[in-house]
Protein backbone atom coordinates (compact mmCIF):
# COMPACT_ATOMS: atom_id res chain seq x y z
CA UNK A 1 0.00 0.00 0.00
CA UNK A 2 1.22 3.51 -0.76
CA UNK A 3 -0.45 6.93 -0.75
CA UNK A 4 -1.41 6.78 -4.43
CA UNK A 5 -3.07 3.36 -4.19
CA UNK A 6 -4.78 4.28 -0.92
CA UNK A 7 -6.10 7.47 -2.53
CA UNK A 8 -7.45 5.57 -5.53
CA UNK A 9 -9.28 3.17 -3.23
CA UNK A 10 -10.57 5.89 -0.89
CA UNK A 11 -11.89 7.97 -3.76
CA UNK A 12 -14.99 5.78 -3.49
CA UNK A 13 -15.19 5.85 0.30
CA UNK A 14 -18.37 7.58 1.49
CA UNK A 15 -18.00 7.47 5.24
CA UNK A 16 -19.80 5.25 7.77
CA UNK A 17 -21.95 3.58 5.07
CA UNK A 18 -18.80 1.97 3.65
CA UNK A 19 -17.16 1.08 6.96
CA UNK A 20 -18.25 -2.53 6.74
CA UNK A 21 -16.91 -2.90 3.19
CA UNK A 22 -13.59 -4.81 3.47
CA UNK A 23 -12.15 -3.25 0.32
CA UNK A 24 -11.59 0.02 2.24
CA UNK A 25 -10.12 -1.41 5.43
CA UNK A 26 -6.42 -1.45 4.54
CA UNK A 27 -6.56 1.97 2.87
CA UNK A 28 -8.36 3.49 5.86
CA UNK A 29 -5.70 2.08 8.18
CA UNK A 30 -3.00 3.52 5.93
CA UNK A 31 -4.69 6.95 6.00
CA UNK A 32 -4.38 7.01 9.78
CA UNK A 33 -0.60 7.06 9.46
CA UNK A 34 -0.44 9.53 6.54
CA UNK A 35 -1.45 13.03 7.66
CA UNK A 36 -1.77 14.46 4.17
CA UNK A 37 -3.87 11.53 2.98
CA UNK A 38 -5.99 11.77 6.12
CA UNK A 39 -6.63 15.46 5.42
CA UNK A 40 -7.52 14.67 1.76
CA UNK A 41 -9.88 11.93 2.92
CA UNK A 42 -11.72 14.21 5.38
CA UNK A 43 -12.13 16.81 2.68
CA UNK A 44 -13.45 14.31 0.16
CA UNK A 45 -15.97 12.90 2.67
CA UNK A 46 -17.17 16.45 3.40
CA UNK A 47 -17.44 17.00 -0.33
CA UNK A 48 -19.45 13.78 -0.71
CA UNK A 49 -21.80 14.79 2.11
CA UNK A 50 -22.34 18.24 0.61
CA UNK A 51 -23.18 16.87 -2.85
CA UNK A 52 -25.42 14.20 -1.38
CA UNK A 53 -27.30 16.74 0.74
CA UNK A 54 -27.84 19.01 -2.26
CA UNK A 55 -29.13 16.19 -4.43
CA UNK A 56 -31.31 14.70 -1.72
CA UNK A 57 -32.72 18.13 -1.01
CA UNK A 58 -34.51 18.12 -4.37
CA UNK A 59 -38.23 17.69 -3.83
CA UNK A 60 -40.79 16.63 -6.43
CA UNK A 61 -44.01 18.57 -6.77
CA UNK A 62 -46.25 17.64 -3.84
CA UNK A 63 -49.11 16.52 -6.07
CA UNK A 64 -46.98 13.88 -7.83
CA UNK A 65 -47.71 11.11 -5.30
CA UNK A 66 -51.48 11.78 -5.44
CA UNK A 67 -51.38 11.81 -9.23
CA UNK A 68 -49.62 8.44 -9.34
CA UNK A 69 -52.02 6.90 -6.81
CA UNK A 70 -55.16 8.29 -8.47
CA UNK A 71 -54.21 7.16 -11.97
CA UNK A 72 -53.08 3.73 -10.92
CA UNK A 73 -53.95 1.13 -13.57
CA UNK A 74 -56.22 -1.62 -12.35
CA UNK A 75 -54.47 -4.91 -13.01
CA UNK A 76 -56.36 -7.87 -14.39
CA UNK A 77 -57.63 -9.81 -11.36
CA UNK A 78 -56.00 -13.20 -11.18
CA UNK A 79 -58.87 -14.96 -9.51
CA UNK A 80 -58.58 -18.49 -10.85
CA UNK A 81 -62.08 -19.57 -9.73
CA UNK A 82 -63.54 -16.67 -11.76
CA UNK A 83 -61.29 -17.47 -14.70
CA UNK A 84 -62.57 -21.09 -14.60
CA UNK A 85 -66.16 -19.81 -14.51
CA UNK A 86 -65.43 -17.59 -17.49
CA UNK A 87 -63.85 -20.48 -19.43
CA UNK A 88 -66.92 -22.67 -18.70
CA UNK A 89 -69.22 -19.88 -19.86
CA UNK A 90 -67.24 -19.50 -23.11
CA UNK A 91 -67.38 -23.26 -23.69
CA UNK A 92 -71.16 -23.42 -23.14
CA UNK A 93 -71.68 -20.37 -25.32
CA UNK A 94 -69.57 -21.90 -28.14
CA UNK A 95 -71.53 -25.15 -27.96
CA UNK A 96 -74.87 -23.34 -28.10
CA UNK A 97 -73.64 -21.22 -31.04
CA UNK A 98 -72.51 -24.31 -32.94
CA UNK A 99 -75.92 -25.93 -32.39
CA UNK A 100 -77.70 -22.78 -33.52
CA UNK A 101 -75.56 -22.58 -36.66
CA UNK A 102 -76.36 -26.18 -37.48
CA UNK A 103 -80.05 -25.51 -36.90
CA UNK A 104 -79.81 -22.34 -38.98
CA UNK A 105 -78.19 -24.28 -41.85
CA UNK A 106 -81.20 -26.51 -41.80
CA UNK A 107 -83.62 -23.54 -41.82
CA UNK A 108 -81.75 -21.64 -44.51
CA UNK A 109 -81.99 -24.24 -47.22
CA UNK A 110 -84.43 -21.91 -48.93
CA UNK A 111 -81.44 -19.68 -49.84
CA UNK A 112 -80.47 -22.35 -52.34
CA UNK A 113 -83.35 -21.27 -54.47
CA UNK A 114 -82.80 -17.58 -53.90
CA UNK A 115 -82.33 -14.99 -56.61
CA UNK A 116 -78.76 -14.37 -57.77
CA UNK A 117 -77.96 -10.64 -58.06
CA UNK A 118 -75.09 -8.14 -58.29
CA UNK A 119 -74.97 -5.32 -55.75
CA UNK A 120 -72.51 -2.42 -56.02
CA UNK A 121 -71.93 -0.25 -52.98
CA UNK A 122 -69.97 0.41 -49.82
CA UNK A 123 -69.13 -2.45 -47.46
CA UNK A 124 -70.52 -1.48 -44.04
CA UNK A 125 -69.83 -2.41 -40.47
CA UNK A 126 -73.53 -2.93 -39.67
CA UNK A 127 -73.23 -2.40 -35.93
CA UNK A 128 -71.72 1.08 -36.20
CA UNK A 129 -73.85 1.94 -39.23
CA UNK A 130 -77.20 1.11 -37.65
CA UNK A 131 -76.36 2.27 -34.13
CA UNK A 132 -74.40 5.45 -34.97
CA UNK A 133 -74.79 6.00 -38.74
CA UNK A 134 -71.03 5.61 -39.20
CA UNK A 135 -69.69 4.78 -42.66
CA UNK A 136 -67.32 6.11 -45.31
CA UNK A 137 -63.53 6.53 -45.38
CA UNK A 138 -63.41 8.24 -41.94
CA UNK A 139 -64.79 5.08 -40.42
CA UNK A 140 -62.72 2.67 -42.52
CA UNK A 141 -60.30 1.62 -39.80
CA UNK A 142 -63.01 0.97 -37.21
CA UNK A 143 -65.08 -0.89 -39.79
CA UNK A 144 -62.14 -3.10 -40.70
CA UNK A 145 -61.50 -3.95 -37.05
CA UNK A 146 -65.17 -4.56 -36.23
CA UNK A 147 -65.83 -6.74 -39.27
CA UNK A 148 -62.55 -8.57 -38.69
CA UNK A 149 -63.70 -9.26 -35.14
CA UNK A 150 -66.91 -10.87 -36.34
CA UNK A 151 -69.38 -7.97 -36.20
CA UNK A 152 -72.07 -8.22 -38.90
CA UNK A 153 -71.13 -6.72 -42.28
CA UNK A 154 -73.42 -5.26 -44.91
CA UNK A 155 -73.47 -3.49 -48.24
CA UNK A 156 -75.39 -0.36 -49.14
CA UNK A 157 -76.22 -0.05 -52.81
CA UNK A 158 -76.47 3.19 -54.79
CA UNK A 159 -80.19 3.41 -54.11
CA UNK A 160 -79.57 3.26 -50.35
CA UNK A 161 -80.79 -0.29 -49.88
CA UNK A 162 -78.79 -2.20 -47.29
CA UNK A 163 -78.12 -5.97 -47.40
CA UNK A 164 -76.75 -8.09 -44.60
CA UNK A 165 -73.74 -9.98 -46.02
CA UNK A 166 -73.26 -13.62 -45.05
CA UNK A 167 -71.16 -16.54 -46.19
CA UNK A 168 -72.19 -20.08 -46.86
CA UNK A 169 -74.31 -21.34 -43.95
CA UNK A 170 -71.99 -22.02 -41.01
CA UNK A 171 -69.03 -20.24 -42.59
CA UNK A 172 -67.95 -16.75 -41.72
CA UNK A 173 -66.97 -14.40 -44.51
CA UNK A 174 -65.89 -11.61 -42.18
CA UNK A 175 -62.15 -12.11 -42.67
CA UNK A 176 -62.56 -11.60 -46.40
CA UNK A 177 -64.99 -8.68 -46.08
CA UNK A 178 -62.74 -6.89 -43.55
CA UNK A 179 -60.27 -6.21 -46.38
CA UNK A 180 -62.97 -4.28 -48.21
CA UNK A 181 -64.35 -2.39 -45.21
CA UNK A 182 -65.68 1.06 -46.23
CA UNK A 183 -64.69 0.43 -49.86
CA UNK A 184 -67.02 0.35 -52.86
CA UNK A 185 -67.22 -3.13 -54.35
CA UNK A 186 -69.53 -5.26 -56.46
CA UNK A 187 -70.77 -8.40 -54.79
CA UNK A 188 -72.35 -11.28 -56.59
CA UNK A 189 -74.59 -13.26 -54.27
CA UNK A 190 -77.88 -14.87 -53.49
CA UNK A 191 -80.50 -12.51 -52.21
CA UNK A 192 -83.15 -13.56 -49.72
CA UNK A 193 -85.60 -11.49 -47.73
CA UNK A 194 -87.25 -12.28 -44.43
CA UNK A 195 -89.56 -9.91 -42.56
CA UNK A 196 -88.46 -7.11 -44.89
CA UNK A 197 -84.79 -7.60 -44.08
CA UNK A 198 -82.52 -8.38 -47.04
CA UNK A 199 -79.61 -10.76 -46.91
CA UNK A 200 -76.97 -11.38 -49.55
CA UNK A 201 -75.09 -14.65 -49.38
CA UNK A 202 -71.75 -13.70 -50.90
CA UNK A 203 -70.37 -15.72 -53.80
CA UNK A 204 -67.90 -13.30 -55.29
CA UNK A 205 -66.46 -9.89 -54.44
CA UNK A 206 -65.07 -7.55 -57.06
CA UNK A 207 -63.25 -4.36 -56.17
CA UNK A 208 -64.17 -1.46 -58.43
CA UNK B 1 -53.67 -4.71 3.76
CA UNK B 2 -55.62 -4.04 0.56
CA UNK B 3 -53.75 -3.88 -2.74
CA UNK B 4 -54.73 -0.20 -3.16
CA UNK B 5 -53.38 0.74 0.23
CA UNK B 6 -50.23 -1.27 -0.33
CA UNK B 7 -49.68 0.53 -3.64
CA UNK B 8 -50.28 3.93 -2.05
CA UNK B 9 -47.85 3.20 0.79
CA UNK B 10 -45.21 2.10 -1.68
CA UNK B 11 -45.66 5.28 -3.74
CA UNK B 12 -45.39 7.52 -0.68
CA UNK B 13 -42.32 5.66 0.53
CA UNK B 14 -40.29 5.76 -2.66
CA UNK B 15 -41.61 8.39 -5.06
CA UNK B 16 -39.18 11.07 -3.87
CA UNK B 17 -36.12 8.84 -4.28
CA UNK B 18 -37.26 7.67 -7.68
CA UNK B 19 -38.05 11.21 -8.80
CA UNK B 20 -34.59 12.42 -7.75
CA UNK B 21 -32.97 9.54 -9.57
CA UNK B 22 -35.07 10.30 -12.67
CA UNK B 23 -34.29 14.00 -12.47
CA UNK B 24 -30.55 13.35 -12.17
CA UNK B 25 -30.71 11.06 -15.21
CA UNK B 26 -32.87 13.25 -17.43
CA UNK B 27 -32.33 16.76 -16.10
CA UNK B 28 -36.01 17.45 -16.75
CA UNK B 29 -38.69 17.68 -14.06
CA UNK B 30 -41.43 16.56 -16.44
CA UNK B 31 -39.44 13.55 -17.68
CA UNK B 32 -38.53 12.62 -14.10
CA UNK B 33 -42.19 12.74 -13.05
CA UNK B 34 -43.18 10.63 -16.08
CA UNK B 35 -40.48 8.06 -15.35
CA UNK B 36 -41.54 7.87 -11.69
CA UNK B 37 -45.18 7.43 -12.66
CA UNK B 38 -44.39 4.81 -15.29
CA UNK B 39 -42.22 2.88 -12.82
CA UNK B 40 -45.07 2.60 -10.32
CA UNK B 41 -47.51 1.55 -13.04
CA UNK B 42 -45.17 -1.21 -14.11
CA UNK B 43 -45.04 -2.22 -10.47
CA UNK B 44 -48.86 -2.26 -10.31
CA UNK B 45 -48.93 -4.73 -13.20
CA UNK B 46 -45.84 -6.82 -12.56
CA UNK B 47 -44.86 -6.27 -8.96
CA UNK B 48 -46.57 -9.47 -7.87
CA UNK B 49 -43.86 -11.39 -9.78
CA UNK B 50 -41.19 -10.16 -7.37
CA UNK B 51 -40.34 -13.04 -5.08
CA UNK B 52 -38.28 -11.24 -2.47
CA UNK B 53 -40.24 -8.34 -0.94
CA UNK B 54 -37.02 -6.94 0.53
CA UNK B 55 -35.75 -6.09 -2.93
CA UNK B 56 -38.63 -3.77 -3.85
CA UNK B 57 -36.49 -0.64 -3.76
CA UNK B 58 -33.85 -2.16 -6.02
CA UNK B 59 -36.58 -3.41 -8.38
CA UNK B 60 -38.08 0.07 -8.64
CA UNK B 61 -34.72 1.69 -9.36
CA UNK B 62 -33.86 -0.96 -11.94
CA UNK B 63 -37.22 -0.46 -13.63
CA UNK B 64 -36.88 3.32 -13.73
CA UNK B 65 -33.39 3.02 -15.17
CA UNK B 66 -34.61 0.58 -17.85
CA UNK B 67 -37.42 2.91 -18.78
CA UNK B 68 -34.94 5.77 -18.99
CA UNK B 69 -32.70 3.75 -21.31
CA UNK B 70 -35.71 2.94 -23.50
CA UNK B 71 -36.50 6.64 -23.74
CA UNK B 72 -32.89 7.38 -24.64
CA UNK B 73 -33.00 4.81 -27.42
CA UNK B 74 -36.33 6.12 -28.75
CA UNK B 75 -35.45 9.79 -28.65
CA UNK B 76 -31.67 9.66 -28.82
CA UNK B 77 -31.80 12.69 -26.57
CA UNK B 78 -28.94 11.86 -24.30
CA UNK B 79 -26.01 11.02 -26.54
CA UNK B 80 -23.35 9.09 -24.71
CA UNK B 81 -19.77 10.27 -24.60
CA UNK B 82 -17.10 8.06 -23.13
CA UNK B 83 -15.25 9.35 -20.11
CA UNK B 84 -11.53 9.34 -20.28
CA UNK B 85 -10.61 10.38 -16.77
CA UNK B 86 -7.44 8.91 -15.39
CA UNK B 87 -7.12 8.11 -11.76
CA UNK B 88 -3.49 9.29 -11.82
CA UNK B 89 -4.79 12.84 -11.59
CA UNK B 90 -7.07 12.61 -8.61
CA UNK B 91 -8.61 16.02 -7.98
CA UNK B 92 -8.05 17.94 -4.79
CA UNK B 93 -11.39 19.66 -4.64
CA UNK B 94 -12.12 21.57 -1.44
CA UNK B 95 -15.46 20.78 0.19
CA UNK B 96 -16.48 24.44 -0.14
CA UNK B 97 -16.78 23.92 -3.89
CA UNK B 98 -19.55 21.41 -3.32
CA UNK B 99 -21.10 23.42 -0.51
CA UNK B 100 -21.34 26.52 -2.66
CA UNK B 101 -22.91 24.78 -5.65
CA UNK B 102 -26.69 24.65 -5.80
CA UNK B 103 -28.67 21.60 -6.86
CA UNK B 104 -29.39 23.12 -10.29
CA UNK B 105 -25.66 23.42 -10.99
CA UNK B 106 -25.11 19.86 -9.83
CA UNK B 107 -27.88 18.59 -12.11
CA UNK B 108 -26.42 20.49 -15.03
CA UNK B 109 -22.99 18.98 -14.43
CA UNK B 110 -24.48 15.51 -14.02
CA UNK B 111 -26.26 16.02 -17.33
CA UNK B 112 -22.88 16.61 -18.99
CA UNK B 113 -21.59 13.24 -17.83
CA UNK B 114 -22.15 10.29 -20.16
CA UNK B 115 -25.27 8.31 -19.24
CA UNK B 116 -23.39 5.05 -18.65
CA UNK B 117 -21.42 6.81 -15.95
CA UNK B 118 -24.16 9.11 -14.66
CA UNK B 119 -26.53 6.44 -13.36
CA UNK B 120 -24.00 4.70 -11.08
CA UNK B 121 -22.71 8.07 -9.87
CA UNK B 122 -26.20 9.27 -8.96
CA UNK B 123 -26.95 6.08 -7.03
CA UNK B 124 -23.57 6.42 -5.30
CA UNK B 125 -24.45 9.90 -4.08
CA UNK B 126 -28.15 9.72 -3.45
CA UNK B 127 -29.03 6.30 -2.20
CA UNK B 128 -27.72 4.29 0.69
CA UNK B 129 -26.93 1.38 -1.56
CA UNK B 130 -23.82 -0.74 -1.32
CA UNK B 131 -21.71 -1.11 -4.47
CA UNK B 132 -23.11 -4.61 -4.92
CA UNK B 133 -26.66 -3.23 -4.76
CA UNK B 134 -25.82 -0.49 -7.28
CA UNK B 135 -24.37 -3.16 -9.57
CA UNK B 136 -27.58 -5.21 -9.21
CA UNK B 137 -29.82 -2.22 -9.95
CA UNK B 138 -27.91 -1.42 -13.12
CA UNK B 139 -27.27 -5.07 -14.04
CA UNK B 140 -23.53 -4.45 -14.33
CA UNK B 141 -20.50 -6.25 -12.89
CA UNK B 142 -19.29 -4.85 -9.57
CA UNK B 143 -15.88 -3.88 -10.97
CA UNK B 144 -17.45 -1.97 -13.86
CA UNK B 145 -19.70 -0.06 -11.49
CA UNK B 146 -16.84 0.96 -9.23
CA UNK B 147 -14.65 1.99 -12.13
CA UNK B 148 -17.48 4.05 -13.65
CA UNK B 149 -18.25 5.74 -10.35
CA UNK B 150 -14.59 6.62 -9.82
CA UNK B 151 -14.19 8.10 -13.30
CA UNK B 152 -17.48 9.95 -13.21
CA UNK B 153 -16.73 11.31 -9.74
CA UNK B 154 -13.42 12.72 -10.91
CA UNK B 155 -15.18 14.39 -13.80
CA UNK B 156 -17.93 15.78 -11.56
CA UNK B 157 -15.43 17.21 -9.08
CA UNK B 158 -13.32 18.75 -11.85
CA UNK B 159 -16.35 20.40 -13.45
CA UNK B 160 -17.55 21.58 -10.07
CA UNK B 161 -14.16 23.10 -9.40
CA UNK B 162 -14.11 24.76 -12.86
CA UNK B 163 -17.61 26.18 -12.29
CA UNK B 164 -16.57 27.68 -8.95
CA UNK B 165 -13.44 29.11 -10.51
CA UNK B 166 -15.42 30.81 -13.28
CA UNK B 167 -17.88 32.20 -10.74
CA UNK B 168 -15.06 33.62 -8.65
CA UNK B 169 -13.43 35.17 -11.70
CA UNK B 170 -16.73 36.74 -12.70
CA UNK B 171 -17.08 38.43 -9.27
Amino acid sequence: MNTRIAKEILLLYRGPIDDSDPQFRAALDYAKSDLELGQWLREQIKCYDAIRAKLRGIEPRPELADKIVCRRPIPFPRDWSRISQLAAAILISATVTALLIKWSEHGNRSVAGAQEIFVTGEVLDMTCYIASNLSGPEHAYCAKVCIGNGEPAGIKDRDGKVYLLTGEPGQSINAKLADYAAQVVTIKGKKSVRDGFAQLQVEEIRKL
Amino acid sequence: MSADLEFENLVRLYYRDLYRFGLSLTGSEADAADLTQETFYIWANKGHQLQNPASVKGWLFTTLHREFLKTCRRQNRFPSESIDERTEDLPNVPAECAEQADSRTLLRILGEIAEDFRAPLVLYYMEDLSYKEIADVLALPLGTVQSRIARAKIQLLRRLSDTNLSLEQAR
